[in-house]
């Protein structure tokens, strides 16, 4: 009797470990059906929506659970506290569809004619999640804040010296007014406030440091209620929110990091959508096409990526040499094979999601760049470094075909792959040939990326070493920081961007796409240049 | 006994030592300033003046046997520094976390515990019969099976298709099923088969053949008598197991979401977060000796030749 229960527990143990190998074969959806188009520009696949429409009612003020990567709410010792996606903390100056700064907290602005004073008529009516009024004072609080030093944080370090460049003094006029001093002329400041450049928030969550006491309080239409580290945060409804109201009356936003784990999440119900950087790879999103039970939107990233070469050494120290390997960069392919179309292949250092950003067009020339390269190479073939971030898995493949490419103009990539810290180390030696590399806009004033890569002293240049130097660049920069009208200023960063497609700092391979997914059970989940319209999330009736 | 226990004890102090050492020594050789690195997280570029005022705070321009005695006397206290990429103290960092470790690794225990030894009685019982082919072929499976691919197996199967238990997350025992499943998956592995040939090995001595001989059921004859004996060796490696999930678990937590010590040591990796690691080096390195005497102690209590140093009775 022992003896067959006991080979009915193995058989059902048996029974157990096949299952788990006929997982491996288990159908995913129906992914082999024909794919909806997935068009640029918050383009939603709407077929999902509408063969998928709700029958049942729903309760509209259930949870809504999302899932992200990393924690959006870091915490206290985080210069924001939180992500700006989580609709929490609102700015000063926020930005439309086009990167070009709109009204948040501040309504309307003037500038000074000499362009070095700006003011500021702040939106009336507006409380913080802590019942605290928001004002001038309010605000100069926020500056004395950023004045104690640079805080650091998970987004973009809160440094006021890159967000209010030669600032002088800040000042209350009157209840609802403050105006900003700056050394220099200062006409594009707009884009420097924009979203992480003017976080506010309740003076009364500091302390000393300038460190948030507990939960920060913001003007948003979220607030949140509980913030568990590492696991979840959660946000409710902010019922005295001066503008519309958030549509979700509470939002749980999960951590998790495994990109295969928040992908088998979404599959299984367990979280509604993903949100922020890297929200899904595109391997993945691939697989959610044609599945009526989820949509994916995409929208302009503000990542690029790009290979830097050693400028400091033989061969790529030759502007042909550089010129050589875009020639020969095959992007469409890249873009189309590797990434599955969501990227757009660049040739500009500049980022797309700028309003100051000029189309050029992306020339490919094989025959061309061997001739380059055999100007400088002449009959000999040269070896070099290929490092990458091996981490990422995806990145390998990439170097391989981009190593096919070159070996066709004569150069021999010795593919390595890297802590991403010890490249950079490596870099900053000059001992290396080619690195990937990526690099996001922080705003959408571009002289950051102009001084730090082409400028003679610019940290990138340096770390990587670049060995870029123009004096034409050093002097259009000087230009457009002296330049009063914002023409002016474009005219000058048209012509960097230019030089950058001529003479190549680094070499750019593509624009990533801002790619989101989610069930179609919600609505309003559309994708922005940074994150979602959070407020906007709904369940679908 | 309480001579073992003391000789134990102090054999211990150059062992936590040298721990000690080696998580110092691997801030020291890491690549990078690390006052450097502890200003440019989150994208930072500090100046060159920052950096030498940060060297001085930190202690850099030091010998490095005077910050070792530094860091280890305020580790002595409890201060193991403050975390460059959360700002916090790595101390509270590894306290919030470790009860998630410890959590996985209880579970992961009792299903080491209860799978291997169950299944090692079970290869034994039915030797060379097919039961015993069939656990053979499954203990090969488990120990060949990388555990991230497993875990995504098993996420796959019972979280995505069969949507029994939730993907991720730190919850309730369904949360901690695959994640512990994963994780005791090539300990319950070795147990089993530890089992199975130490209970082999106690079949064929003559107390064994006597008992069987006056007519003792087969499972009395393994449960009763052969597995006292034979669990001895197995109970030791449990405790090599146990520390090993304590300091292993890191990549398992990273695709389980659970926020432990293990996906605390990845993070910190990734963010090149030296005072985080050299915390987690000291505090696994401490849990695993002290695990391993624990063990001693208990296969002491189990066993008399341990107790009295070999000698035969």
């Amino acid at each position: 009797m022992k003896t067959r229960t006991f080979t009915r527990l193995m058989a059902m143990l048996l029974t157990a470990v096949m299952c788990m190998g006929l997982a491996a074969c288990a159908n995913n959806g129906p992914t082999e059906t024909t794919a909806p188009t997935v068009t640029e520009q918050q383009t939603t696949i709407t077929e999902a929506t509408e063969s998928n429409t709700q029958t049942s009612t729903v309760d509209p003020d259930a949870e809504i659970v999302l899932g992200a990567q990393r924690n959006l709410a870091p915490g206290e010792m985080d210069g924001y506290y939180c992500s700006k996606i989580l609709y929490v903390w609102e700015p000063l100056i926020t930005q439309d569809e086009n990167a070009t700064p709109i009204p948040a907290l501040a309504e309307t602005w003037e500038m000074s004619d000499d362009g070095k004073q700006w003011t500021f008529h702040l939106r009336q009516g507006v409380k913080f999640h802590d019942g605290a009024d928001f004002n001038a004072d309010a605000v100069i609080a926020n500056f004395d804040r950023m004045k104690l030093g640079v805080k650091k944080s998970s987004f973009y370090p809160l440094d006021i010296n890159a967000h209010y460049p030669n600032l002088e003094t800040y000042e209350k006029v009157d209840e609802f007014t403050v105006r900003l001093t700056f050394s220099q002329p200062a006409p594009t400041q707009l884009y420097n406030m924009v979203n992480f450049g003017s976080a506010m928030y309740s003076p009364k969550g500091f302390d000393a440091e300038g460190n948030f006491t507990g939960i920060c309080a913001g003007t948003g239409p979220f607030k949140i209620t509980e913030n568990k580290l590492d696991e979840y945060v959660l946000l409710e409804r902010f019922d005295d929110y001066w503008g519309e109201s958030a549509k979700a009356k509470t939002i749980r936003i999960k951590v998790i990091p495994d990109a295969d784990t928040r992908f088998s999440a979404l599959k299984s119900g367990e979280i509604l959508g993903v949100i922020d950087l890297g929200a899904i790879p595109p391997a993945l999103a691939v697989e959610l096409e044609g599945n009526p039970d989820f949509a994916i939107t995409t929208t302009k990233s503000t990542m690029i990526r790009f290979l830097t070469l050693n400028g400091t050494k033989f061969p790529f120290n030759d502007v042909r040499m550089r010129q050589a390997v875009s020639l020969a960069m095959q992007r469409e392919v890249l873009t189309n094979d590797l990434y599955y179309g969501f990227c757009i292949p660049t040739t500009n250092i500049l980022n797309y999601s700028t309003p100051f950003y000029k189309d050029f067009p992306v020339e490919e020339n094989l025959e061309k760049a061997k001739e380059l390269a055999h100007e400088v190479l002449g009959d000999q073939r040269v070896s070099v470094t290929y490092l990458y971030n091996g981490s990422d898995a995806t990145l390998k493949n990439e170097a391989e075909l981009i190593a096919s490419w070159l070996t066709e103009i004569g150069i021999d990539c010795e593919i390595t792959p890297m802590e991403y810290s010890a490249q950079k180390e490596l870099m900053k030696a000059g001992d290396y040939g080619i690195a990937r590399m990526q690099q996001g806009l922080s705003n959408s004033e571009p002289s950051t990326i102009f001084r730090r890569f082409m400028v003679t002293s610019g940290d990138h240049n340096q770390n990587y070493s670049l060995g870029y130097q123009s004096d034409e660049v050093d002097e259009l920069m000087a230009k457009a920081a002296a330049a009063l009208d914002v023409d002016e200023r474009l005219e000058c960063y048209n012509r960097l961007q230019e030089i950058s497609t001529q003479e190549f700092p680094v070499v750019p391979l593509f624009n990533d796409k801002s790619l989101v997914a989610y069930s179609t059970k919600l609505t309003g989940y559309d994708a922005k240049l940074y994150g979602i319209e959070l407020p906007q999330v709904a369940w679908a009736q | 006994m309480r001579r073992y226990l003391l000789q134990k004890i102090l054999s211990l102090i150059p062992v936590l030592l040298g721990i000690s050492l080696v998580a110092f020594v691997l801030g020291v050789i890491s690549p990078g300033n690390p006052a450097e690195i502890a200003l440019s997280q989150g994208g930072y570029e500090p100046t060159p003046e920052q950096v030498a005022q940060m060297e001085r705070e930190m202690g850099l321009d030091r010998p490095y046997p005077v910050q070792y005695l530094h860091w280890m006397g305020k580790a002595v206290t409890g201060d193991l520094g403050m975390s460059y990429s959360s700002q916090r103290p790595v101390a509270s960092e590894l306290a919030r976390r470790l009860p998630v470790t410890l959590k996985l690794a209880a579970y992961a225990m009792v299903l080491t515990c209860a799978g291997g030894i169950m299944l090692g009685c079970a290869a034994a019982f039915f030797h060379d019969r097919w039961p015993d082919k069939c656990i053979q072929a499954l203990i090969n499976t488990q120990l060949s099976l990388p555990s991230f691919w497993l875990a995504l197996l098993l996420i796959l199967l019972f979280a995505e298709n069969l949507g029994w238990l939730p993907t991720s997350g730190n919850g309730g025992p369904k949360h901690m099923i695959l994640p512990a499943l994963v994780l005791s998956s090539a300990s319950t592995a070795t147990a089993a088969r530890l089992t199975r040939s130490s209970l082999l090995a106690e079949f064929g001595k003559q107390y064994c053949t006597a008992a069987s001989a006056r007519g003792i059921s087969r499972w009395r004859l393994v449960i009763c008598n052969a597995l006292p004996n034979a669990i001895v060796p197995t109970v030791a490696l449990l405790g090599n197991s146990l520390g090993g999930m304590l300091g292993g678990s890191a990549i398992i937590e990273s695709i389980f979401a659970l926020p432990g010590i293990g996906s605390y040591a990845l993070d910190s990796i990734t963010n090149r977060d030296y005072p985080a690691l050299q915390g987690y080096v000291l505090l696994t390195g401490v849990i695993y000796v002290t695990v391993t005497m624990l063990v001693d102690t208990v296969s002491m209590l189990l066993d008399p030749k341990v107790r009295l140093g070999g000698q035969k009775i």
